[in-house]
């Protein structure tokens, strides 16, 4: 029965018994052409090289100089950054140096607060001071009546 | 057949020192599989420049994937396995009933039609082989058929691996080979027959 030969068929082949496989062996074996050869050893040696270049160009001093740069920028966000100017302005209005101060920075409103605050504390002199530079900074702010 | 299919383990450490960037394990690996690739590649596709062209692509592919590449079988399961893969895109795309006529109905070298002769002696002599009567039979099989007994005979693999190279279940390739080499068992002349029958009554 062809169904049950089937099967040794294939087992004599896969032993390499099979006649088959004796003949094919017997045949010629080309090769690639040496063009061909050359072709594809070169594009191996090409990529090898450049991996080899990654390789030897290692990536541990960029590495550094970020890590570095990421500290120096911390640092200054944490020293100069907002939550700095939010510590120093805690400190009460009344006992800064307003000249301290560019007139362009200030609010008008928390200005004005200031210069009362001087005159509460009886330091006129200085709040006039104060008036005339906030009147030449804003010209045309309508400075309420107990001004 | 391939010299070193007992150390195809080695064939593995050999592409992960190529991808370590190692070009000498290229070379060790390239001398030892080009010929059994090409082979696959030639007759399986029966047109010597697209087997050229399609021997650079799929080591153009290995060189490319280098890097991605991780030993989970042997070496050459994974060669083949992207010869295959480039063999199934040559055939999807090709249009060309002169590759589909078989071998043995057809006298004249298989080349490109709008290519002289003369300018391609080697692949002409490469097509000269193919007039043998075990060739024309294995150039005549149908191209599943073709291909199993293919990689079988050029690289020495498994059923099982042959089956994984080309994505189908080993039953099915298991009846491939059979009916290939039923086929060709047929195809061997009787005069071969004749001198092989002393061989096999008296051994």
């Amino acid at each position: 029965m062809p169904e049950k030969r089937l099967p040794d068929e294939l087992d004599e082949y896969l032993r390499g018994d099979s006649a088959v496989s004796r003949e094919y062996r017997r045949e010629s074996a080309p090769a690639p052409p040496h063009a061909l050869d050359r072709l594809v050893l070169k594009l191996a040696l090409r990529s090898a090289k450049s991996k080899a270049r990654l390789g030897s160009q290692s990536l541990a001093p960029l590495a550094f100089a970020a890590s570095v740069l990421l500290s120096v920028a911390l640092v200054l966000a944490i020293v100069f950054g907002p939550q700095a100017a939010r510590r120093s302005d805690d400190k009460p209005h009344v006992l800064k140096v307003a000249a301290q101060v560019s007139p362009r920075e200030r609010n008008p409103a928390v200005w004005l607060e200031d210069i009362s605050a001087l005159r509460r504390a009886g330091r006129d002199s200085e709040a006039d001071i104060e008036m005339r530079r906030f009147r030449s900074a804003y010209p045309d702010y309508l400075i309420p009546v107990s001004e | 057949m391939l010299p070193t299919m007992d150390s195809l383990d080695d064939d593995a450490g050999l592409m992960l020192r190529y991808k370590a960037g190692d070009a000498a394990a290229f070379s060790a690996l390239y001398a030892a599989y080009k010929g059994p690739l090409y082979r696959y590649l030639l007759r399986h596709v029966r047109n010597a420049g697209a087997a050229s062209d399609l021997f650079q692509e799929v080591w153009s592919r290995l060189v490319a994937t280098r890097a991605r590449y991780e030993p989970r079988a042997k070496f050459a399961t994974f060669l083949f396995h992207i010869a295959h893969n480039c063999a199934v895109d040559f055939f999807r795309r090709d249009v060309n009933l002169r590759t589909e006529i078989p071998a043995h109905e057809h006298h004249e070298p298989l080349l490109e039609p709008e290519v002289p002769e003369h300018q391609r002696p080697d692949k002409v002599a490469e097509f000269a082989e193919q007039q043998s009567a075990l060739l024309a039979a294995v150039a005549a099989l149908p191209q599943e058929q073709r291909e199993a007994f293919l990689l079988r005979e050029e690289t020495g693999l498994s059923v099982e691996e042959i089956a994984r190279v080309m994505d189908v279940p080993v039953e099915t390739t298991k009846s491939r080979l059979r009916y290939a080499v039923r086929k060709l068992k047929k195809s061997l002349s009787p005069m071969q027959e004749s001198e092989m029958l002393p061989l096999r009554t008296y051994a």
